[in-house]
C-alpha cells in the first residue's frame, strides 16, 4: 500500500459543557506533535459550553511527519459519519445521540462510552419517573460499534479525585487507537501541573479498564439485564402474618407493617393488616388458583401502607430528627472529622398543616379564617421557618412535634384520610369481587396519593374522581374496558400537574371532567383605562 | 474574563523562524501583529471572542508595539472605528460575530465603503453558520456585495489563513475597499501550526503619533454629491484594482489535476470538505492531489471574470461548491460565462443542497451526481468508500479503480443506520432521545428570577414576555419556557412597543446588562420614556457579558472592589451603579433593585410592577454577579484560606430522601444541573427522589424556592465549617452531645 493511500485516524469526542473536552483535545494534539505526527482538531463549543452537549473532532495522520517528505495531509474539519475510527463520550445518552446521527459504523468504529447518565431537564422535571431507560442506549452502542467499552467514567474520575477528561484520555490511550506511547500521554498530563497526580491516577485506571476487554462486554450485558434493585426486606415478619398471607405478599407486607409500627403504633399496624386482609379474601375469591400470584394484595400492601403513613408535621419532624438522618447528611456534604456541621431545615407549614392536628371543629374554624384571608386577595397564611437541626432549640422543637403522634389520631386530617382510605379500599374490594383486573387497577391508583399540601390534595381529588366516575358510574361494555379506562386515567393523572391529560381521558370514557376549583382572582390594573403617565422630565 | 490567555499571549510574541501551535482565531490574531496593524477593535461573540480577549489581556505587549486595542460597546462602534483608515495610512482590524454583528455594523460599513480607505481595513467575522451556530442562518456575503467590500474566505489551513490576513490589508490598500475575512466556526477553533514572522510595530502608532490631522477633503465624506462619485469609483477603479491584485498575487489557488475536461470551483473555507468528499470516490489522495482541477476561491468577492472564464473554458462541466443561500457566487459565474458565450455546463445548487452547512457527507452526496454524470469511469485509485470497513486504508474496489458503488454504499449505509437506530429508539423508548440544550450554569443568578417569574404568573396570570440575547435566553428552554420573541441584542424593550398598547395586561421585557449597553439603553429605554410607554423592564445585572465569555463592561465591578472585598463570596455587582445612575439620569421614576436569589421578594416586586398604578416605564434591576466570575474569584481565595488554616464555611444544599415526595416540583421550578434524580431508597415507593449532587455551590435557590413556592419540606441547607474557631468547637461539642441525646 503506498503512502498516498494512507488516510487519517479519526476520533470524535463527545462531552458536556464544563467537562474539559477542550483541554482533552488540546492534550491529544500536543501529544501528536510531541510524538512527531501531523494532527488537527476542531470543535464547536460556542454557547453549548453552558451545560449543553458538544463535540470535538480529531484527525491524526498515521505516518510520522518525518516520513512524509514534506507533504502535508489535508485534514477534514467535520467528523464524517460512518468514517470514524473512534468515538469517546462521557455520557451515555450523548453517545447514543451521536450514533443516532449515523456517526458510528459497526464495521469500523470503536466506541468508548461512560455508562453514567447526566439526566436532561426534560427527564428530571416529570412528576413521575421520566428517566430514559439505559438498556436501549446500551443496545445501540453494542449493535452499532465494531468494538465497544462501556464503564462509569464519572465514578472513576470521582474515586481518583480528578476530572472526566483525564479518564477519557486514559481510555483513548488504552484503546491503542492512536499511534502514541503511553509515556507521551502521561507526560502531557504532568505538564498540566495542578492536580497532575490525580489526573494520572484517573488516566491509569481508564487505561487498564479499556485494556481488559472481557470485563467490558460482561459489564454491558449485566447492565442490559439490570433488574430494579430493591432494598433488603426487613427480617422477621411476625409469624401470624406470614401464616395469614401468601409468601408472594410477604416482602411488601413486612415493609408496610414495619412502616405502620414506626408511624403510629401497634393498633394502627393491626388496622393495616385488617384492611389488607379484606383485599386478600376478595382476591382469593376472584382468583382462587392464585394465577395472578396475589398481585393485587401485594400492590395494596404497598400503596395502603404509603397512604396510611401520610406525611404530616409529626412524620416530617420525626424523620428530620433521627440520628441516622444526621449521619446521612454528614456523608452527603462530605464533612471532615475536624469540621463543624450546621444543618438548617426549610419548613413552611400553612394553616392546613396546623388544622390537621386540631379536632374537626377547631380545624374548620382555622380553615375558614384562612379562606377569608385568600378571599381578601391575600396569600394563604404560611409560616416560613429555617430550623437549625444542629441546635439544641431546633432539635428540641422537632422532637416535640415528633412526639405528637397521640394528637395526630385525634386530628381532623387523620379522620379525613381514614374515610378516604376506606372509600378506596371498598372500591378495590368491590372491584376485585367483580373482576380481578378491575380491582388490581383500582389498587394501583394508590400511586396518585403522594406528597404534601396541594400536591396531596390534588392526588386525592383525582383518585376519588376516578373511583366515583370510572370504577363505578359511567357504563362500560365490559369489565376489561372499565379496567383499561382506569389504567389510562391513572397514567394521565401522573402525566401533568394541571391534569389536562386526565380530564381528556375522563371525558373520552364518558365520565365528567374534574370540577373547576375555586381560585382567588387578582385584579390587574389596566394601563389603558388611565391617563398616560406624563412624559418624564 | 472566563479564560486566561497567558499561554496564548506568549505565542503572540513568537519570532521569525519559530512555529505557532494553536487555534485558528489566535493565529489570525498573531497575523494581525505580523501585518503591522495599528488599531484593533470589536465586539465579543463566538466564534471570534478570543481574538479580542487575548489582545485585551495582552495589553502590556500591545503597548510595547504601540497597537491600540478597543473593546467597543457594539459592532457599530467597532465598524465606525475603521474610519481611522479613511484619511490615514493606518492598518486597522475589527472583529465580531456574523450575521448579527454585521447587521448592527451595516450603517457604518456603508459609510466607510463609500469614501473608501487609505490604510488597510480588515473585518474579521466569525461566520456563525451550520452546526453549533447560535444565530440566524444568513450569509455575510450579501454585505460584501452591496457595499463593495472584498470578501476573503481562506482555506482552513493556519498558514493560508495567516497569509490572507496580510494580503487582506494590502488588497484593501490597493483597492481602497475595506476587506472582510470570513471564518467559519470550525476554522476559528481548528488547532494547527504555521511558521511565524516577526511582528511589525506600526509606523504610525500610540508610540509614533501623527503631528497634524489630514487636510480637509470633502471627497472623504459619505455625503452628497461625492457619494455619486464614490459609487462610480467602486466599479471603475476599486474593484478592477482588487481583481488585478488577486491575479498578481495568485490569491485564488488552482489545484490542477489530470482530468482537464472537468473542473470544480470552491470557496476556500469549504476546500477541506471537498477534498475529503473527493476521496470517497477515489478522486483525490490524502494530500489533496485531485484528479479533477480545483479552483479554490480564497477571495469570494470580487471574483475575477477572466480567471473564472479561463478555468471553465473548453471543459465538459464545472461544479461550483458554495455554502449557503442564495448562491451569489454561482450566479455571478453564470453571468460571466454567459456574457462571454462560454457554454460549459455549470452545476452547483442543482446538485448540492441550497442551504445548510457543507459537511463532508453533504458535499459527497452532491458530488455523487456530478461523478455519475461526468466523471465515470473512475480512475485507478484507492477506491474510496471511507466508511466501508475498518482497514488502515479504504479497500480497493473490485475493479481496482475508484468505485462509485463503495461511495454510494457508504452514503446509503449512513442513511440506513440513522433510520435503524431511530426506529430502535422509538420502539424501545416510545419517544425520541431527550434533547440537551445549553442552560443556566450551576448557581447562576439568573435562574432564580425565572423561578420568581413562574410564581408571579401564578398570581397575576400569564404575561407577554419579550426576551433578548444573552444567558437569560436560556429561560426559553425547559423548565421555564418563557419568551414570546427575540428581536436582537438589547431589543427586548423595543420589541414590545407594539404589543403593550394592544394588551390589557402589562408586558415584561427581559434584558441583560450586556444588551442594555449594547443598545438597549437607546433603542429601548430612551424610546419608552420619550413615548411615556407603560412597560416593565427587568435588567439582569450580573456584571459581565457572560454568554460570550464574561467580558467586562462599563458596569463591571472594579478590580479594586474585587480586591478590597473582605468576603469574596459575595456578589459585587452593587459596587458599580452605572446602570442605576444612567437610568436615573434619563428620568426613570419607578426603579427597584432586588437580589436575584430572594425569590419571594422578586415575585412580589414583579407582581407590584404588573399591578401598580404607576403607568410609566418600570425598571427592576435583578442584582446578582455571574456565578462563573464569582467562582473564579472564590476558588483560589478559599484554597488560600484553607492552606493557612483559616476558617472557611462551605455551603451545600440537600434533599432528605425519605421526606421527598417524588413529585419533582422543585426541579420544574429550578432546573439546576445539580438538582437531579436518584432511585427511591424506600422500597415501598416507586418514583425517583430529587437529590443534590456534588458541584452544588450553595447559591441558596433551593431554599428560597422551598419557601417561596411552599415546596415539600425535604430541603436542607448544610454549612460545613472548616478550621472552626476554638469557641465554636467547644459550643459544637456541647451542642452535639445534647442534640445526639435527643435524636432517635
Amino acid at each position: 500500500m503506498t503512502m498516498n493511500q494512507q488516510k487519517p485516524i479519526t476520533l470524535l469526542i463527545c462531552a458536556l459543557g464544563g467537562e474539559g473536552g477542550g483541554v482533552l483535545t488540546e492534550w491529544l494534539v500536543d501529544i501528536a506533535l510531541a510524538s512527531g505526527y501531523a494532527a488537527q482538531s476542531t470543535s464547536i463549543p460556542g454557547v453549548a459550553q453552558r451545560t449543553g452537549a458538544t463535540t470535538y473532532y480529531l484527525e491524526v495522520f498515521p505516518v510520522p511527519l518525518a516520513e512524509l517528505q514534506g507533504k502535508r495531509p489535508v485534514f477534514s474539519l467535520n467528523p464524517v459519519p460512518g468514517a470514524l475510527d473512534g468515538i469517546v463520550s462521557s455520557e451515555l445518552l450523548e453517545t447514543a445521540r451521536q450514533i443516532g446521527n449515523g456517526m458510528s459504523s459497526p464495521l469500523r468504529t470503536l466506541v468508548i462510552s461512560s455508562s453514567s447518565r447526566t439526566l436532561t431537564t426534560a427527564e428530571r422535571m416529570e412528576p413521575g419517573d421520566g428517566r430514559t431507560d439505559p438498556a436501549p442506549l446500551l443496545e445501540v452502542v453494542r449493535t452499532q460499534s465494531r468494538e465497544h467499552h462501556v464503564f462509569d467514567m464519572g465514578e472513576m474520575a470521582r474515586t481518583s479525585g480528578t476530572v472526566v477528561s483525564a479518564v477519557m484520555l486514559g481510555a483513548i490511550a488504552g484503546s491503542g487507537l492512536l499511534p502514541f506511547a503511553r509515556q507521551a500521554y502521561e507526560s502531557v498530563i504532568r505538564h498540566g501541573g495542578k492536580g497532575a497526580e490525580a489526573s494520572l491516577r484517573g488516566f491509569a485506571q481508564a487505561f487498564e479498564q479499556v485494556g481488559t476487554q472481557r470485563a467490558q462486554t460482561a459489564l454491558v450485558t449485566s447492565l442490559l439485564s439490570e433488574e430494579e434493585l430493591l432494598a433488603p426486606v426487613p427480617k422477621g415478619l411476625e409469624t401470624d402474618l406470614s401464616e395469614n398471607f401468601p409468601p408472594q405478599v410477604h416482602d411488601m407486607l413486612a415493609l408496610g407493617h414495619a412502616r405502620m409500627l414506626d408511624y403510629q403504633g401497634r393498633d394502627y399496624a393491626d388496622l393495616y393488616v385488617r384492611r389488607l386482609s379484606q383485599v386478600l379474601s376478595a382476591e382469593q375469591l376472584a382468583d382462587p388458583a392464585a394465577a395472578q400470584g396475589y398481585a393485587t394484595t401485594r400492590e395494596m400492601a404497598r400503596w395502603l401502607a404509603l397512604w396510611m403513613a401520610f406525611d404530616d408535621i409529626v412524620r416530617v419532624a420525626d424523620l428530620k430528627s433521627s440520628a441516622s438522618r444526621w449521619q446521612r447528611v454528614h456523608g452527603e456534604v462530605k464533612a471532615g472529622a475536624g469540621d463543624l456541621l450546621q444543618v438548617y431545615d426549610h419548613f413552611k407549614p400553612g394553616a392546613a398543616e396546623f388544622a390537621a392536628l386540631l379536632p374537626a371543629g377547631l380545624a374548620a374554624r382555622v380553615t375558614r379564617w384562612d379562606r377569608a384571608r385568600v378571599a381578601k386577595g391575600k396569600a394563604p397564611w404560611a409560616l416560613p421557618l429555617k430550623v437549625g437541626t444542629h441546635s439544641v432549640f431546633g432539635m428540641l422543637s422537632l422532637r416535640l412535634l415528633a412526639s405528637l403522634k397521640w394528637l395526630r389520631v385525634r386530628g381532623s386530617r387523620f379522620a379525613t384520610e381514614q374515610a378516604l382510605i376506606e372509600q378506596w379500599l371498598a372500591g378495590v374490594v368491590r372491584g376485585t369481587q367483580t373482576h380481578w383486573q378491575l380491582g388490581h387497577e383500582i389498587a394501583l391508583c394508590g400511586r396518585l396519593i403522594k406528597g404534601y399540601g396541594s400536591t396531596n390534595e390534588r392526588g386525592k381529588d383525582n383518585l376519588m374522581h376516578v373511583l366515583e366516575h370510572l370504577a363505578t358510574g359511567s357504563p362500560f361494555a365490559s369489565n376489561e374496558l372499565r379496567a383499561a379506562a382506569i389504567t389510562q386515567a391513572r397514567e394521565a393523572a401522573l402525566a401533568d400537574e394541571a391534569g389536562k391529560a386526565l380530564d381528556q381521558t375522563l371525558v373520552s370514557h364518558g365520565a365528567p371532567a374534574r370540577p373547576v376549583k375555586a381560585q382567588p382572582i387578582r385584579w390587574i390594573q389596566n394601563p389603558h383605562r388611565k391617563p398616560r403617565a406624563a412624559k418624564s422630565t | 474574563m472566563e479564560v486566561s490567555f497567558s499561554k496564548e499571549i506568549g505565542s503572540l510574541r513568537l519570532k521569525s523562524g519559530e512555529t505557532f501551535h494553536g487555534e485558528g482565531i489566535l493565529a489570525i490574531t498573531k497575523a494581525l501583529l505580523q501585518s503591522g496593524v495599528a488599531y484593533v477593535g470589536g465586539y465579543q461573540g463566538a466564534p471570534v471572542s478570543h481574538l479580542l480577549d487575548v489582545m485585551v489581556q495582552a495589553k502590556t505587549y500591545m503597548d510595547e508595539l504601540g497597537v491600540h486595542v478597543e473593546a467597543c460597546s457594539n459592532e457599530a462602534s467597532a465598524a465606525a472605528m475603521l474610519g481611522a483608515s479613511i484619511h490615514y495610512p493606518l492598518r486597522g482590524a475589527v472583529t465580531w460575530k456574523s450575521i448579527v454583528g454585521t447587521n448592527v455594523a451595516a450603517d457604518a460599513l456603508s459609510n466607510l465603503s463609500s469614501p473608501g480607505v487609505l490604510g488597510g481595513a480588515l473585518i474579521v467575522v466569525g461566520e456563525d453558520y451550520g452546526e453549533g451556530a447560535s444565530v440566524i442562518q444568513e450569509r455575510t456575503h450579501a454585505y460584501a456585495l452591496k457595499s463593495s467590500m472584498c470578501l476573503l474566505d481562506p482555506r482552513p489551513d493556519l498558514g493560508k489563513m495567516v497569509d490572507m490576513v496580510e494580503h487582506g490589508f494590502r488588497l484593501s490598500e490597493t483597492s481602497n475597499m475595506p476587506a472582510i475575512l470570513e471564518l467559519r466556526i470550525r476554522a476559528c477553533h481548528v488547532r494547527g501550526s504555521f511558521e511565524c514572522k516577526d511582528n511589525r510595530p506600526p509606523a504610525i502608532s500610540k508610540r509614533q503619533l501623527m503631528e497634524e490631522p489630514a487636510a480637509f477633503d470633502y471627497a472623504k465624506l459619505a455625503h452628497p454629491p461625492v457619494t455619486f462619485r464614490h459609487e462610480k469609483l467602486k466599479f471603475e477603479e476599486r474593484i478592477p484594482a482588487a481583481r488585478r491584485y488577486i491575479i498578481e498575487q495568485q490569491l485564488n489557488e488552482l489545484m490542477d489535476g489530470p482530468r482537464q475536461d472537468l473542473g470544480i470551483i470552491v470557496q476556500g473555507g469549504i476546500y477541506n470538505s471537498l477534498v475529503r468528499a473527493l476521496q470517497q470516490f477515489g478522486l483525490c489522495d490524502a494530500f489533496g492531489q485531485s484528479e479533477i482541477p480545483i479552483l479554490v476561491l480564497n477571495v469570494t468577492y470580487p471574483l475575477v471574470p477572466e480567471q473564472v472564464a479561463e478555468f471553465a473554458l473548453d471543459k465538459r462541466a464545472v461544479l461550483v461548491v458554495e455554502e449557503g443561500q442564495p448562491e451569489y457566487i454561482e450566479q455571478e459565474i453564470a453571468t460571466f460565462l454567459r456574457r462571454r458565450d462560454i457554454n460549459t455546463p455549470l452545476h452547483g445548487k442543482d446538485m448540492l443542497p441550497l442551504g445548510g452547512e457543507y459537511s463532508v457527507e453533504v458535499v459527497a452526496q452532491g458530488l455523487m451526481h456530478f461523478v455519475e454524470r461526468y466523471v465515470l469511469p473512475l480512475p485507478p485509485g484507492e477506491g474510496g468508500g471511507e466508511g466501508a470497513t475498518h482497514l488502515p486504508s479504504p479497500q480497493p474496489s473490485p475493479t481496482g479503480r475508484g468505485s462509485l458503488e463503495l461511495a454510494k454504499a457508504w452514503l446509503q449505509g449512513n442513511i440506513e443506520r440513522r433510520s435503524a437506530v431511530g426506529a430502535q429508539i422509538a420502539a424501545q423508548l416510545n419517544q425520541a432521545l431527550p434533547v440537551r440544550p445549553p442552560g443556566f450554569c450551576i448557581g447562576c443568578p439568573e435562574r432564580p428570577v425565572f423561578s420568581a417569574l413562574k410564581l408571579a404568573q401564578q398570581d397575576v396570570g400569564p404575561v407577554h414576555i419579550a426576551a433578548d440575547i444573552g444567558c437569560h435566553a436560556f429561560g426559553t428552554f425547559a423548565p421555564f419556557s418563557f419568551g414570546h420573541s427575540i428581536l436582537g441584542y438589547g431589543m427586548s424593550l423595543a420589541s414590545r412597543a407594539g404589543v403593550s398598547p394592544m394588551m390589557a395586561r402589562r408586558t415584561l421585557s427581559i434584558m441583560g446588562d450586556g444588551g442594555f449597553w449594547h443598545n438597549g439603553l437607546l433603542t429601548g429605554v430612551q424610546s419608552a420614556l420619550f413615548n411615556g410607554d407603560d412597560a416593565v423592564l427587568l435588567i439582569f445585572k450580573n456584571g459581565y457579558t457572560s454568554a460570550t465569555g464574561t467580558q467586562d463592561i462599563i458596569s463591571t465591578p472594579s478590580d479594586d472592589a474585587k480586591f478590597n472585598a473582605t468576603d469574596k463570596l459575595q456578589s459585587l455587582t452593587e459596587t458599580n451603579t452605572t446602570i442605576e445612575k444612567t437610568l436615573q439620569g434619563l428620568g426613570i421614576q419607578w426603579l427597584r433593585t432586588v437580589h436575584t436569589y430572594h425569590v419571594e421578594e422578586m415575585r412580589q416586586m414583579l407582581n407590584e410592577a404588573f399591578t401598580t398604578d404607576f403607568n410609566g416605564l418600570k425598571v427592576i434591576i435583578a442584582e446578582g454577579e455571574c456565578q462563573l466570575e464569582r467562582q473564579r474569584r472564590i476558588k483560589p481565595w478559599l484554597a488560600g484560606l484553607l492552606k493557612t488554616g483559616k476558617r472557611v464555611v462551605r455551603v451545600k444544599y440537600g434533599v432528605d430522601e425519605d421526606v421527598c415526595n417524588g413529585d419533582h416540583a422543585c426541579i420544574r421550578l429550578s432546573g439546576c444541573p445539580t438538582l437531579t434524580l436518584k432511585d427511591n431508597p424506600d422500597p415501598l415507593k416507586v418514583d425517583p427522589v430529587a437529590t443534590v449532587i456534588d458541584g452544588c455551590v450553595g447559591c441558596g435557590l433551593c431554599g428560597a424556592n422551598a419557601h417561596a413556592a411552599t415546596l415539600c419540606p425535604s430541603f436542607y441547607r448544610a454549612e460545613v465549617i472548616q478550621n472552626p474557631k476554638w469557641h465554636e468547637r467547644l459550643l459544637g461539642s456541647v451542642r452535639g452531645a445534647l442534640v445526639k441525646a435527643m435524636q432517635t
